[in-house]
């Protein structure tokens, strides 16, 4: 380019080794209110005082020192100032150091330059060198670089070193405010609610009342009748052992158990279900699959690279015993984040560290200590929401905005985790390995070296077979090289491939190499060896006569260069080629030798090789795929151990790892201490196990309201605290405060027993309720969202509960439990770079077990608002999306169940009003209604007529259609996919 | 003639209370009263046309609608849109000045282009022999050629790229946009993505996350598959024929309308009664928009459909075009290959060679054509990859992944054409000029939209995100 303005690259001048480069040079824009509690990590990384620690001043310190060391400033002080200072101020910084304070910083006045922002002053008067104000302005350090657009120009950054160099006169008067507006104090703090210790909270005394048949009714009563509220009625039998089945197991009973409990007319008859399901293997799997929500559960990393946690199933199948042992929560609590480090450790519990392990992480991160810092904010974030009900993560950056966390709470906590081994030794390329156990003894790791040598040997071998298959097309390429050239000249650059392909023909060359050619000859019209090609044919426009002066040029040429026979020089006979300059015989060799040259074999398989060899290309590789993806793993489980212990961990300003401040020591969160005695950690341990037994502690004031509150939203679609994962000051207040504290204290005294609670519940009127209520217009205006409980809560079933019990009734259900399911080899890719989805889920086992594929999730599971596997979640969604109606209308699962389940009904020789009363029982758990029964009746003769051609054949098969497309109506209907 | 037709079905879309997305919105409603902790609002309050009708703008709207043409992998910029003469008289030499703290690999010296430059258009600006074709639109061209990214590998950048968030799960631009502005045809999903790629991020580059369900991308096909034959999962039903699965949804919608009379007025079950209809529709209306063969011939040829080398991708942009035309909010097409994509860390001149020629001409029929049809000015087409490559060289024929600076190109829907926007520096290392990190280029996409990014807010755990998370600026230069 001729008018070419070099423009000076940032940062070429002097650069402390140790600043980053992630930053984006600009320090954070912090514009509303709310989004200051916002983590930002990547554009933390802006401003850098590494070297600068401590630099926490106090600031009315700085700022009384700074005013008072301001001499009055003379009058020409005062006149370049305002000449050249202000305009560049109010140009360049204003905008985001003005009005607002991105990073804390206001450049409108010289106290607020003197206060400075979050990395401490900004400005030492005289001392341009120290000042970080001027550092930022140099755009010599890449992570702290102002304004972020790009360099002012140099005599503008003159002018403000000269202005800092002379004291930095400033006529401005200090109108800013200081400091940011910060959240609750921890004095604050303790009286709000979910700090508050658990209340014995007493039961309201309601006399006798039908409805009251435990605590839990008396205070739901209560509330009722301060509203002017009736509960509903009790549901009709048929209902309730239908909502238990689903509740409990998560498959509708069958209609000989709707039967068996109908028939029962002891009073102890819905306790006896409630035990029995209770006591079913199934209950595990419904309830354990409650938990995983909450714990992230995923079988792969997801997020940027995505490789399979191929021993993940050891803690899903974990979780599930837990629920069918009735492990005690507060154990079980302990169990996942320090099972590694209990006195009684064993297999299991290592395992059950797998929750600290399975959330997602950024593996290919080169930046390792970000990547630490990350994994531990994921982990402060997952444990915080998990069992506490608090946003944790919040405060990696800052003190929270509402709760009152301090940044000082959270790097307590971090040193925890710091001291804790998150990360294997091991990598794929760039891609981090996570932690693992090995639950087998050396001697048996031989055979799992034979087959990591055979994977590696299947995969040698494909590529192997691609390699010489693309030496041979070069060699073959090579051959015909003066012909490739002779083709060209018929040839516009252009033209189309199919055009190509046609002259390719004629001279039996690859069109795609071909098709490169031509490409090549007009990228390189200056080079020795092909400006010829383009000199031959100027004036001529035969291209025969083109591709003949090629030939002449170029055989003999490239005959030499490839060590043949020189036939005879470029024929001398022609004065147009006797006027070319001959390129130098190294250069055609070179050119014939370089494998991104004129003959560059295509970079895709599919373009290079003809059929046959693609074929045997993608049979190895698919071999290497299938071995890996069947091949055994080592017996490992996902979890976590004790790193090199820290008993301090500097704090992160704006949560920046290159931005190192005042060290903290291992700590607990001091608004949820109930002591003011600091607690002592171990000095070769983590800390990990103290933590764990504080917050499973009963005086902890949120652990088991948290999970109690979780279980009550388990029962009944909805918390007494809607916001499972945030009890903290913006999330939810509990609609029964009294009720929950009574529940919570119980629920300890049980022994922290999940299935006492859910004992509990279930035999209160309130979980008995009907979901309709005969003056519902009137208590729908006093309540509309039910906050009260006047009716049960109609709910839509879980992704889960769908597709088990349309496999369930259809009699398809596989009841195999646990074990590996996910169909990878651990660390296996789920995705490479070929986005080819090879991921199944047609097994007919319970849907607890398909593999939860990040960034892939099973279709069914998407759609009917499966929770993002990445985020603890405790409270799903119920959306309707016209997506799901496809899926019912359409997947094969659907279809393929209501065909079994059509087939199974006409394999009864009943008629066809039978047919309906079966089906209707199987899938609705209730007899049809005669209008019900005729209209399926009708139905299916229209499409067996519909389908009627003659012959018996087609009869039969048009029935079953009808059965089927009938069957498939009841499994797509509101009433199926509603419980109340 | 496209704007009335829009308008119309707006106003038809206005009085139902349906659409591909979330139909039970009470549900939505309820979502913001979760949230908004102690004080829900009355959910009694129901929007007349749902949660996908389309919404006031926070701006004016420069543009309504997007392309994202996604080159994955990540283009070379010093190969085809920001030339640096220096790297030819420099070629062989160390980089003048330090190489960032965490490179993706280790780096040589610097590697000249083996592509040369010319200039174009009234606006001159240059274009490398690669392009030869989007070159000839480059007076439409807004050259955005001090991008800067923050993470140095795919996995990390394409999600900044798509989500802004290296580090969470985050909702994408697409879906925040529906998010923002709803859709302009309820009848079909308001973010769709064509051929995306399933690695480095897969679904979590289209998903919304915690934004409504309604938000997230519809993926039609990925990058492993032909476009030809892709489509969107269980649209069709080879199994059933359309009288009888009419017949279906009829003795459903009766089930259905019993059901309701029994439990009473309920938003869910209600929406999910239209659900099954507005499914039924949708089963035909996709086929027909991804059906080429309704275009002219010389519609298809533009887009390279009749050439082998550039039929898929030229399928991919030219389905982008029918969906676009018929209300989709925001469509990404994705060029990613099975083996090689943009990721040239060696065999740079072979890969970029290729990949260049499957694009090229399609993108350039693709403005082409919404330029003849007048979607282009209120059409935002954007173009790029997750990053750019470094200056330096990787073997003696690669470059390495370089988040730092690089170009991406806007066109149509209020920017400037033929103008190149702030610089990197003179080896086309770092942004140096008028810096565009991708949070401004998301806060730039969002205004050119209408929306301003800071107010673009959704409360969820007790925070309220944007995709800007606390940063972005908007590139006014840039706005026409």
């Amino acid at each position: 380019m001729s008018d070419h303005v070099p423009i000076s690259p940032p940062g070429c001048g002097r650069r402390p080794a140790s600043f980053p480069v992630t930053g984006t040079g600009r320090w954070s824009i912090q514009q509303s209110f709310l989004l200051r509690c916002c983590l930002l990590v990547s554009r933390c990384l802006l401003v850098c005082l590494a070297l600068r620690v401590p630099v926490l001043l106090a600031a009315e310190d700085v700022v009384l020192t700074g005013s008072e060391q301001q001499e009055a400033a003379s009058p020409a002080q005062l006149e370049f100032f305002e000449k050249q200072v202000r305009p560049v101020l109010v140009e360049h910084c204003y905008e985001c150091h003005g009005e607002r304070s991105d990073g804390g910083l206001h450049v409108n006045s010289r106290e607020s330059l003197l206060r400075g922002g979050d990395s401490g002053p900004a400005l030492v008067p005289g001392d341009p060198d120290s000042s970080l104000f001027v550092e930022a302005i140099r755009y010599e350090n890449l992570d702290f670089q102002m304004p972020p657009q790009g360099r002012l120009p140099q005599a503008q950054i003159k002018v403000l070193e000269k202005w800092v160099e002379m004291g930095a006169p400033d006529p401005r008067d200090d109108t800013t405010r200081t400091g940011l507006p910060v959240g609750m104090s921890i004095e604050e703090g303790r009286e709000f609610w979910s700090f508050r210790p658990v209340a014995n909270s007493p039961v309201p005394d309601l006399g006798t009342h039908a409805f009251v048949k435990n605590p839990i009714d008396a205070f739901i009563l209560h509330r009722l009748i301060e509203q002017g509220l009736q509960p509903a009625p009790p549901a009709q039998p048929r209902t309730l052992v239908r909502r238990l089945y689903m509740n409990l197991i998560g498959v509708p009973p069958t209609a000989e158990q709707v039967d068996a409990y109908l028939s029962d007319a002891s009073p102890r008859s819905t306790q006896r279900l409630v035990d029995q399901l209770l006591h079913s293997p199934a209950y595990g799997e419904r309830w354990g699959r409650h938990w995983l929500d909450v714990a992230r559960y995923a079988d792969s990393n997801g997020l940027d690279e995505n490789l399979a946690f191929g021993n993940a199933w050891r803690y899903r199948d974990y979780v599930i015993n837990a629920f069918n042992a009735d492990r005690p929560f507060n154990r079980f609590l302990i169990e996942q984040l320090a099972g590694d480090l209990l006195p009684d450790a064993t297999a299991e519990t290592k395992i059950a560290t797998g929750f600290l392990v399975l959330g997602a992480k950024v593996l290919a991160e080169p930046d390792r200590e970000k990547l630490t810092m990350d994994t531990i904010d994921e982990q402060i974030d997952a444990t915080g929401k998990a069992f506490m009900g608090m946003s944790l993560g919040c405060v990696r950056c800052h003190d929270h905005k509402f709760d009152p966390i301090k940044q000082r709470d959270y790097y307590a906590l971090a040193a925890i985790f710091k001291s804790t081994k998150t990360f294997g030794d091991t990598n794929t390329g760039a891609i981090k390995h996570w932690h693992e156990y090995s639950l087998e003894s050396v001697d048996d790791m031989d055979e799992f070296k034979l087959i990591d040598a055979e994977i590696a040997r299947l995969k040698k071998e494909a590529s192997d077979w691609k390699n010489s298959a693309i030496t041979k097309l070069r060699a073959a390429a090579n051959d015909k090289a003066t012909e490739y050239l002779m083709a060209c000249t018929k040839l516009s650059v252009t033209d189309s491939l199919v055009r190509i392909s046609e002259v390719a023909g004629q001279y039996d060359l690859h069109p795609r190499i071909l098709h490169h050619c031509r490409r090549h000859l007009e990228f390189n019209q200056q080079h020795e060896v092909f400006k010829p090609w383009h000199q031959l044919q100027q004036g001529v426009s035969d291209p025969d006569q083109n591709a003949d002066a090629v030939e002449k040029f170029y055989r003999p040429l490239f005959a030499a260069a490839s060590g043949g026979q020189v036939v005879s020089e470029p024929s001398a006979q022609d004065a147009k080629i006797k006027s070319i300059v001959l390129p130098d015989a190294k250069q055609v060799a070179a050119a014939l030798k370089d494998h991104s040259g004129f003959l560059t074999i295509p970079p895709k398989p599919e373009f290079a090789f003809d059929d046959e060899t693609l074929a045997e290309y993608n049979r190895r590789m698919e071999a290497a795929r299938i071995y890996e993806s069947n091949a055994r793993d080592v017996p490992a489980a996902m979890g976590v151990s004790d790193n090199t212990v820290l008993t301090r961990l500097p704090i992160h300003i704006r949560g920046s790892h290159l931005n190192l401040g005042e060290g903290v020591a291992r700590e607990f969160p001091t608004v949820m201490r109930s002591s003011e005695v600091r607690p002592v950690f171990p000095r070769h341990q983590s800390g990990r196990l103290e933590f764990a037994n504080w917050m499973a502690s009963t005086r902890h004031p949120l652990t088991a309201r948290v999970y109690v509150n979780r279980v009550w939203r388990w029962h009944f679609g909805e918390g007494l605290v809607r916001t499972t994962e945030n009890f903290g000051v913006l999330g939810d207040r509990p609609s029964h405060p009294e009720l929950l504290d009574w529940l919570t204290r119980w629920f300890m005294e049980s022994g922290w027993s999940t299935k006492n609670l859910n004992r509990l519940i279930l035999a209160s009127s309130t979980y008995r309720m009907s979901a309709l209520h005969p003056q519902k217009s009137i208590a729908s205006k006093i309540d509309p969202g039910n906050r009260s409980l006047w009716r049960f809560r109609i709910q839509r079933m879980e992704p889960e509960q769908i597709r088990d019990s349309i496999l369930s009734i259809s009699g398809r259900l596989d009841a195999v439990m646990a074990g590996k399911t996910v169909p990878l080899r651990n660390r296996q890719f789920v995705f490479n770079h070929t986005s080819v989805d090879h991921t199944r889920y047609d097994s007919l086992r319970r849907a607890v077990y398909l593999p939860v594929i990040r960034n892939n999730l099973y279709t069914m599971f998407e759609q009917f608002d499966f929770p993002d596997p990445t985020m603890p979640t405790g409270n799903r969604s119920e959306t309707v999306v016209a997506p799901q109606a496809l899926l019912l209308m359409n997947s094969d699962l659907v279809i393929d169940s209501a065909d079994v389940l059509a087939q199974s009904l006409l394999n009864l020789s009943v008629s066809d009003a039978s047919r309906v009363e079966m089906a209707y029982q199987r899938v609705l758990g209730r007899p049809p209604t005669g209008r019900e029964a005729r209209r399926a009746v009708d139905f299916v003769s229209q499409v067996v007529s519909g389908a009627k051609v003659n012959a018996a054949a087609v009869d039969e098969k048009g029935a079953r259609r009808g059965w089927l497309l009938f069957c498939q109506s009841l499994f797509a209907s509101n009433e199926f996919m509603y419980q109340r | 003639m496209l704007k009335a037709s829009l308008q119309s079905r707006r106003s038809v879309l206005c009085n139902s209370a349906v659409g591909f997305g979330n139909l039970a919105f009470l549900h939505l409603l309820q979502k913001n009263c979760r949230a908004q902790d102690g004080a829900p609002t009355t959910s009694g309050a129901v929007e007349p046309s749902g949660p996908l009708a389309p919404k006031p703008t926070h701006l004016e709207a420069r543009a309504k609608r997007v392309i994202f043409l996604f080159m994955k992998g990540g283009p070379s910029h010093v190969d085809t849109f920001d030339p640096k003469p220096l790297l030819d008289r420099d070629h062989g030499k160390p980089l003048p000045f330090d190489l960032p703290r965490v490179t993706f690999a280790k780096q040589g010296n610097l590697l000249r282009s083996p592509w040369q430059f010319k200039r174009y258009g009234q606006s001159g600006l240059p274009v490398s022999e690669l392009f030869p074709n989007v070159a000839r639109h480059v007076d439409d061209l807004c050259m955005l050629r001090s991008v800067h990214g923050t993470n140095p590998a795919h996995g990390g950048a394409l999600l900044k790229l798509h989500t802004g968030s290296d580090q969470f799960v985050r909702p994408s631009l697409g879906s925040w946009l529906t998010y923002g502005l709803g859709t302009e045809n309820e009848n079909l999903p308001a973010f769709v993505t064509i051929c995306p790629t399933l690695a480095h991020g897969g679904v979590n580059n289209w998903g919304a996350a915690f934004l409504p369900a309604h938000c997230q991308g519809t993926p039609i096909g990925n990058a492993s598959l032909n476009a030809r034959s892709v489509g969107v999962k269980h649209i069709r039903n080879q199994r059933i024929d359309p009288r009888n699965q009419r017949r279906q949804l009829d003795l459903i919608r009766s089930m259905n309308q019993e059901h309701l009379d029994t439990v009473g007025a309920n938003d869910a079950l209600e929406g999910r009664l239209n659900s099954f209809e507005l499914a039924y529709r949708m089963q035909a209306s996709m086929p027909e928009l991804q059906d080429l063969t309704r275009e002219t011939s010389a519609t298809q040829r533009m887009y390279g459909i009749d050439d082998p080398v550039t039929e898929d991708f030229g399928r991919q942009c030219l389905m982008a075009r029918r969906f676009l035309e018929n209300g989709v909010r925001f469509v990404q097409v994705t060029h990613s290959d099975s083996e090689v994509q943009w990721d040239q860390h060696g065999n740079l001149y072979a890969g970029h060679t290729k990949n260049a020629g499957e694009v090229d001409k399609p993108i350039a029929g693709l403005l082409q054509d919404l330029k003849s049809r007048g979607l282009l000015e209120d059409t935002l087409v954007i173009w790029g990859g997750e990053f750019g490559r470094t200056p330096t060289a990787q073997g003696n024929n690669g470059r390495d992944h370089n988040p730092h600076g690089f170009t991406m190109w806007m066109a149509g829907g209020g920017v400037k054409g033929g103008y190149a926007y702030g610089a990197t520096d003179d080896y086309g290392y770092y942004a140096a000029e008028n810096k565009m990190h991708v949070h401004d280029l998301h806060a730039t996409i969002l205004h050119l939209m209408g929306l301003d990014h800071q107010r673009l807010t959704y409360r969820y755990a007790g925070r309220d995100f944007r995709l800007t998370d606390v940063a972005g600026q908007v590139a006014d230069d840039i706005l026409a």
